[in-house]
């Protein structure tokens, strides 16, 4: 055991031997350990997370136009992502039309393909 | 064959003057025409900068052009602007079925909410973001 503590933290993963194997059981009890107080706050802990409504639902926008960039822009973050439906919480049929937009945009240079 | 709507944008050279674009945006129009097209509108946005640089210029001339005509014209159309010196890009997309699915369905939409009977006591209805 105290020969083997030296490479003790090399060895984290894989299971080697007798007592190494000890060690590292005891380590990764350690970390059950914090995982298993995670999961009894989590239980506990109630998420209330507003439902995010499609805006061109919302505002009843029809045609996704690729020149309004004041109304495509707020769905490219700086980086000039697109970022999946989930962060906006569009409809899939108003993602797909924005997507669109965003590309059209993007070919002729009102829009970035990616952060400069 | 029923006319089709396309819209041609295209960005000019920043160094051109402002005669000079519009002596190109008429240029373009001729393609159109010559090809059958009808011209519907003309915009100049004027110079714009771009959100990356394009060959080596960072910001252009942009010119909508919105027109009509048969699908045929495109491809030559697409092919001059490719040619012609002074614009180093272009979009053509064809709007007019996107367009009618839109006005279809506002349609439709307008129909649905003068049948429905507000709910006594309801909110007065969301007023429409305005757009400009």
């Amino acid at each position: 055991m105290s020969s083997q503590s030296p490479n003790g933290e090399g060895r984290t993963f894989g299971r080697p031997r007798g007592s190494g194997g000890g060690s590292g059981g005891g380590a990764r009890g350690g970390a059950g350990g914090r995982d298993g107080e995670k999961g009894k706050d989590g239980g506990k802990r109630f998420f209330f997370r507003r439902r995010k409504v499609c805006k061109f639902c919302a505002d009843k926008i029809d045609y996704v136009d690729y020149k309004d960039v004041k109304l495509i822009s707020q769905f490219v973050p700086e980086r000039g992502k697109i970022l999946p439906r989930r962060m906006f919480g569009t409809c899939a049929e108003h993602q797909r039309k924005l997507t669109e937009a965003i590309n059209r945009a993007r070919h002729i240079a009102l829009l970035p393909y990616a952060a400069e | 064959m029923s006319e089709r709507v396309y819209e041609i944008i295209f960005i000019a050279d920043p160094n051109l003057g402002e005669p000079e674009v519009e002596a190109l945006g008429a240029q373009v129009q001729g393609f159109v025409e010559k090809e059958g097209g009808t011209i519907q509108k003309r915009e100049m946005w004027g110079k714009k900068r771009l959100a990356y640089v394009v060959g080596r210029h960072r910001e252009g001339s942009y010119v909508l052009i919105v027109a009509s005509g048969p699908g045929a014209l495109v491809k030559e159309v697409e092919r001059r602007l490719k040619v012609t010196d002074g614009i180093f890009r272009f979009l053509t997309v064809r709007v007019d079925e996107e367009l009618r699915k839109a006005e279809r369905r506002k349609a439709k939409r307008a129909l649905a909410d003068s049948k429905r009977k507000p709910r006594p006591g309801a909110p007065a209805p969301r007023e429409q973001e305005v757009q400009q």
